[in-house]
């Protein structure tokens, strides 16, 4: 199990510096295969009206001119060691991890995305949590009582929240809890630290919008494992053994039912510590989702290539994290 | 209600043997055939199924059968509140379904072209993902060694990138059908991993059965076993994510036009409309407009679920039915 | 000076200003459109908190490198020029009042010298007096394009010296503006490179707030700079938050237009403009800091409550959105094709697109109304066909070559719900005369730098008309339509000027315009330009644009201030 973790601790990382290429590649290579020029790429990178010595210097400063494994190597010596920048009276500092300076704001990214990180964990794990047990045990319950009321409503309420779109759950909770009947306040996001009180019932609505789509699916999938795995030969071995039945289900159903669960929890966990976009715009959450938008929509590529770096770095994590709990939970899997 | 001769996967071979005997032969009847005589028996998935042709001869012949969705009615809205005169979104003779806030165009008329685009978007994209995801996931969890790793870090690079981010990449260039095409690829492209991972899985898990070994010890290679015995028990797990993807792809088109770089109007999308009546908030003032397509994605996704459920349990050699 | 009446605590809310205009009689009771003719909620109560929320955080809080309306009303909050805008409603509201200035500048050698005199005991909020040379400094910075991109250029346009070459204090560190001079630490002195008779408009923009040089920290600076005003800022986090509190150094009696009345001001950014509007009518918010109106669902709530309608107003802002027609792009570069669109567009899917009567009234000028020297004309028909002349259209379009119409692209902002409802009315309007338009959505972020705004991009891409909007920063013709339509303006980038007009008579007439002293003569010309600008048909005006303001009841001193379009921040408290 440890040579495990360090192989793929090993290949994280790799994974790491290689995604690291393909953003680099896809934000200064594509365009200039395109046939850009320096010129024009340093473009989109300078304030609002660009003349043509700011976009000189941004050229500069980019290294735009330089030869691209040189560029790649700074962008990545940036991230270790932090980069100095020159904008107005003085050179400014961009501290390691250095994921880019956006000429449009005058500072560095991270530090305008560092604010933004803990509302979009309190947001992404709140929910994961919440959608985990609901959806695993929604789904182990229907499974077991097949064919009864409690399935059959169950799965009928999962289909819906499997297709009712994010922003039209989200809207409804808030029409109907914040300004129809105000039990909640208009969401507002308090840092744990602060007062854990106000923090959740700040987060419970964007948690419920979360974790009902995902709860939708995960007591689907779960279902349909359980079916599988509850007809198999070594559960009646299990039962005929004479365990009980709520050992048979948690040690032998379960582990075998959840593989795939865990696959994808990885997964949505991972997606969602990019930003959850749509619920932190409904919820007006300033989490990393937030930040991509706007990054978007001002067209701040050094923003852009940030945000993608972090989101790619918490997918990693996350999936790592998965891959080693797997391997804890099905050791075939540990070749 | 199990067919007399119940074919299960520890027993693939034996079909041969019993076709052998002579006289009065037992016809083995292969797992195509037998699921398709489950799913007849199943009345709600055949619904589904009715509704997902219902939906496609809409897509493919319904714009010829309704009027311009793109001419504009001002005389319909009341121009102070922008929304449209009359009951239900200004339902009518004319405009069944009523008409747009602010424009006047006809909803009936929009929903259906509307189906055109997003279903065409959806379908390609999911069966691209799934596609490429079943293939590389099976082959990965199969092969193991070297192969497996390939595969397995390739989904992890393509699984580490942010899809929204590159969806707007292409939004410099003009012509829907440029922008729908490449719409399905990045798609389709950056959601194979997510099924792929799940198959590789669930093959890794299986390889090691019994079935399997008894397979191979009967002289089956490579490709049968890949396609006649895992396959055939990925099913769950496929038709799952897939009748997950197809309307989670519809939405993933609504984000983009909220964010300005979906479909080129004024082509409609039921995910635009979506968009539109949700972020521009006329959903407070005339439901309707967020309802109409808001139903037409539940209706396809409930559709595509019940059949998938029901295609599930049909292929299922375990299903009790 | 009427004006004085601010300084006393018991007549807040009279508005018997110099200029003659009647003054409202105070007024408690709230009604639709009250605030526009009289000042809400009349109070000295201190304390309270008040909200504000913004979708964005528009161009910069950096007085010296913002373009939007609502930051020049804000910054007031902490930074004050030499002169501003009376306090008060209607007519008044457009009269310029000394600030930091003890009087409005006087004027020698033909309009081409400008001396203001700072008013004694104005401090910074770190307890330092306020010289001229701060505010030759504050001037100096805005020449800085690399660190305040948006942002007026009057100074770069109108000093003399060596402006034309000051590339501003980070780059050209240690050299003087000599077109600034100051004589004593009092008195700040304009040279101009020619005669201009608007200068003290241009004296009331945010740019001549000091700035002390010693605290000035570049890009970086709006988020801790030295107050002159009656706040300081507390904290700000860019694109987020922005929080300010009373500033124990400023003294009420000296700033005559704005109050410190809370006792903090919030301003939180949420790009979610429906949740705003949620958030504004349950009250959990007290203003929406764009002052652009409210969004359509919210106005359908408040036209369709009697409640919420008796705390609304419906000011006209001043501003006008239009599409802009580009002559430099074929077919356009003829006249009559031009004409054809203007004939053909449907103004009426045009006005709902922009929202309906309360978001606009339908636009047939150059020009908004509230620009002196405004007269009503309509080439094209729009009075008489407001569905599109479609028959004159088709004449046009034989005139210039295409009996059967064309095809041209059309720009817009596609994260401006406005701008692609406008751009898919035109383009159904269009049709039905043969004249097709290919839609191209760019953010509004880059709109102007590196898209719609780039006239080699328009040719490039075929982008024959484009959507805009402009309100002006004085209310004279040349404050309105100089960098519309002046052939001096037009930019490599950042163009304003998207119908690439050059007209010789028409840049003639802004010279004219810069050198006329009299209203009458002002007024006259400004007619000219107008209907010069519509003949040569490169500006298809689509509304004249109101907006739809609610109220929040927990405010006080609530006025529509109407040089900026929108309610008076500087003046507001709560209950």
């Amino acid at each position: 199990m440890g040579t495990f973790i360090v192989r793929r601790l090993i290949a994280s990382v790799f994974l790491l510096v290689v995604v690291a290429a393909v953003t680099f590649a896809i934000f200064f290579l594509l365009p200039r295969l395109a046939g850009q020029t320096t010129y024009g790429l340093a473009i989109q990178y300078v304030g609002r009206t660009p003349t043509r010595s700011e976009v000189l210097t941004v050229e500069q400063q980019l290294g735009l001119n330089r030869p691209l494994y040189l560029q790649f190597g700074n962008f990545l010596k940036a991230i270790v060691v932090g980069k100095h920048y020159t904008a107005g009276p003085n050179t400014v500092y961009c501290p390691p991890p250095c994921l880019g300076y956006s000429f449009k704001n005058q500072l560095p990214v991270w530090p305008q995305m560092v604010s933004d990180i803990p509302v979009t964990l309190s947001l992404a794990i709140g929910a994961s949590i919440i959608w985990l047990v609901s959806g695993v045990a929604i789904g182990v319950l229907s499974a077991l009582k097949r064919g009864t009321i409690f399935d059959r409503f169950s799965m009928g309420v999962a289909l819906a929240g499997v297709s009712l779109p994010i922003f039209f759950t989200g809207l409804i909770l808030l029409e109907v809890f914040v300004y129809r009947w105000p039990i909640l306040p208009a969401p507002t996001f308090v840092p744990f630290t602060q007062n854990p009180w106000q923090w959740a019932e700040n987060l419970i609505l964007p948690w419920i919008t979360l974790a009902f789509l995902y709860s939708a699916l995960y007591a689907r999938l779960t279902r349909a494992g359980m079916l599988e795995t509850m007809s198999e030969d070594y559960i009646r071995t299990a039962r005929a053994k004479g365990l009980s039945e709520r050992t048979v289900i948690t040690r032998h159903g379960m582990r075998a039912a959840l593989t795939p669960i865990v696959t994808i929890f990885g997964m949505d966990l991972g997606l969602l510590l990019g930003g959850a976009v749509i619920t932190e715009y409904t919820f007006g959450l300033h989490g990393l989702g937030l930040f991509t938008i706007e990054a978007i929509q001002n067209q701040d590529l050094p923003e852009i290539l940030g945000v993608t770096m972090l989101a790619a770095f918490f997918i990693v994590i996350a999936n790592l994290f998965v891959d080693i709990l797997y391997a804890y939970i099905d050791p075939r899997v540990r070749h | 209600m199990a067919a007399p001769l119940e074919m299960t996967s520890e027993s693939a071979a034996p079909e041969a043997i019993l076709e052998g005997v002579g006289g009065q032969a037992i016809e083995g009847r292969s797992l195509g055939k037998i699921a398709w005589l489950r799913l007849k028996r199943d009345k709600v998935a055949i619904g589904g199924g009715i509704f997902i042709l219902f939906l496609i001869v809409v897509a493919i012949v319904g714009p010829f059968l309704v009027q311009n969705p793109n001419i504009y009615h001002p005389n319909l809205i009341n121009p102070t509140l922008s929304r449209p005169n009359g009951t239900l979104g200004g339902v009518s003779l004319a405009h069944p379904l009523g008409v747009e806030p602010v424009t006047g165009r006809d909803m009936l008329a929009r929903v259906v072209n509307g189906a055109r685009v997003s279903l065409l978007i959806a379908f390609l994209a999911t069966a691209l993902a799934v596609g490429i995801g079943t293939v590389m996931g099976v082959v990965a969890g199969y092969s193991g060694g070297w192969i497996d790793t390939i595969i397995a870090r390739l989904m992890d690079i393509f699984l580490a990138f942010p899809l929204l981010v590159f969806a707007i990449a292409p939004f410099g260039l003009s012509g829907n059908g440029l922008r729908i095409s490449l719409l399905i690829f990045i798609i389709g492209f950056f959601a194979w991993p997510y099924m792929g991972r799940i198959i590789r899985g669930q093959t890794l898990s299986l390889r090691e059965r019994e079935f399997v070994d008894a397979a191979r010890s009967l002289g089956a290679r490579g490709p049968y076993i890949l396609f006649r015995e895992l396959l055939p028990n990925l099913w769950g797990p496929i038709l799952v994510y897939a009748t997950l993807l197809i309307p989670t792809n519809i939405l993933f088109e609504a984000a983009l036009s909220y964010l300005g770089v979906g479909i080129i109007p004024p082509q409609p999308t039921w995910g635009g409309m979506l968009s539109d009546a949700v972020t521009n908030g006329f959903y407070q003032i005339d439901p309707m407009y967020m309802i109409i397509p808001g139903f037409a994605i539940f209706l396809t996704v409930l559709a595509f679920n019940l059949f998938g459920d029901g295609l599930r349990d049909a292929l299922d050699p375990r299903s009790s039915r | 000076m009427g004006l004085a009446a601010f300084g006393a605590v018991a007549t807040l809310a009279l508005a018997a200003c110099g200029g003659g205009s009647t003054s409202s009689a105070p007024t408690t009771h709230a009604g639709f459109n009250a605030a526009t003719s009289s000042v809400v909620n009349p109070s000295t109560h201190k304390g309270g908190t008040i909200t504000f929320n913004l979708t964005t955080w528009e161009d910069s809080m950096d007085p010296g490198g913002t373009y939007y309306a609502s930051n020049w009303n804000f910054t007031r909050y902490y930074a004050t020029p030499l002169m501003t805008y009376a306090s008060c409603v209607g007519s008044c509201g457009s009269k310029l009042i000394p600030a930091l200035a003890a009087k409005p500048g006087v004027s020698s050698n033909n309009n081409t010298v400008w001396t203001y005199t700072i008013k004694s005991g104005m401090k910074f909020s770190d307890g330092q007096p306020i010289t001229s040379a701060d505010v030759k400094y504050a001037v100096m910075r805005t020449f800085a394009k690399e660190v305040l991109p948006a942002g007026p250029v009057y100074f770069q346009t109108l000093l003399a010296g060596n402006a034309a070459s000051y590339k501003g204090p980070y780059k050209n560190k240690g050299v003087d503006l000599t077109s600034v001079t100051t004589p004593n630490s009092t008195t700040v002195v304009f040279h101009l490179n020619k005669p201009f008779a608007d200068f003290n408009y241009v004296a009331a923009i945010p740019q001549t707030a000091p700035v002390p040089q010693n605290k000035d920290t570049g890009s970086t600076y709006q988020l801790h700079p030295v107050s002159s005003g009656p706040y300081e800022v507390q904290s700000a986090t860019l694109n987020k938050q922005f929080v300010l509190v009373p500033n124990p150094n400023w003294n009420p009696a000296l700033d005559p237009a704005v109050h410190q009345l809370a006792s903090k001001i919030i301003l939180n950014i949420n790009p979610n403009a429906n949740d705003i509007d949620n958030r504004l009518i349950a009250g959990d918010i007290q203003m929406d800091m764009a002052g652009t109106g409210v969004q359509s669902a919210a106005r359908a709530k408040i036209l369709t409550n009697n409640t919420l309608k008796q705390s609304s107003d419906n000011p006209i802002t001043g501003f006008m959105w239009f599409i802009y027609i580009n002559q430099q792009v074929a077919p356009l570069n003829n006249i009559h094709c031009r004409m054809a669109i203007e004939f053909a567009a449907n103004k009426t899917t045009l006005q709902d697109a922009y929202g309906g009567p309360y978001q606009g009234s339908v636009a047939t000028t150059a020009m908004p109304p509230t620009v002196i020297g405004y007269s009503k004309f309509d080439l094209y028909n729009a009075g008489s066909h407001p569905s599109g002349d479609i028959a004159s259209a088709k004449n046009q379009l034989k005139l210039c070559g295409q009996p059967n119409g064309f095809t041209t692209g059309m720009a817009y902002r596609s994260d401006r719900p406005r701008d692609t409802a406008a751009a898919q009315a035109l383009q159904a309007s269009l049709a039905t005369a043969g004249i097709h338009l290919q839609l191209k959505g760019f953010p509004s972020g880059t709109y102007y730098s590196t898209f719609a705004g780039v006239p080699t991009y328009n040719k490039t891409h075929g982008i024959g008309l484009a959507t805009g909007g402009w309100g002006p920063d004085w209310p004279d013709a040349y404050g309105w339509g100089w960098a519309l339509f002046d052939g001096q303006s037009i930019g490599t980038a950042g163009n304003t000027n998207i119908g690439m007009l050059n007209d010789p008579a028409i840049n003639k007439l802004f010279l004219n315009l810069e050198s006329a002293t009299t209203a009458s003569a002002q007024a006259s010309i400004s007619g000219q330009i107008d209907m010069a600008v519509m003949k040569q048909a490169t500006f298809l005006p689509a509304v004249y644009s109101k907006a739809l303001l609610y109220r929040s009841p927990a405010l006080t001193n609530v006025m529509v201030q109407p040089t900026f379009g929108m309610y008076n921040y500087g003046t507001l408290g709560t209950k």
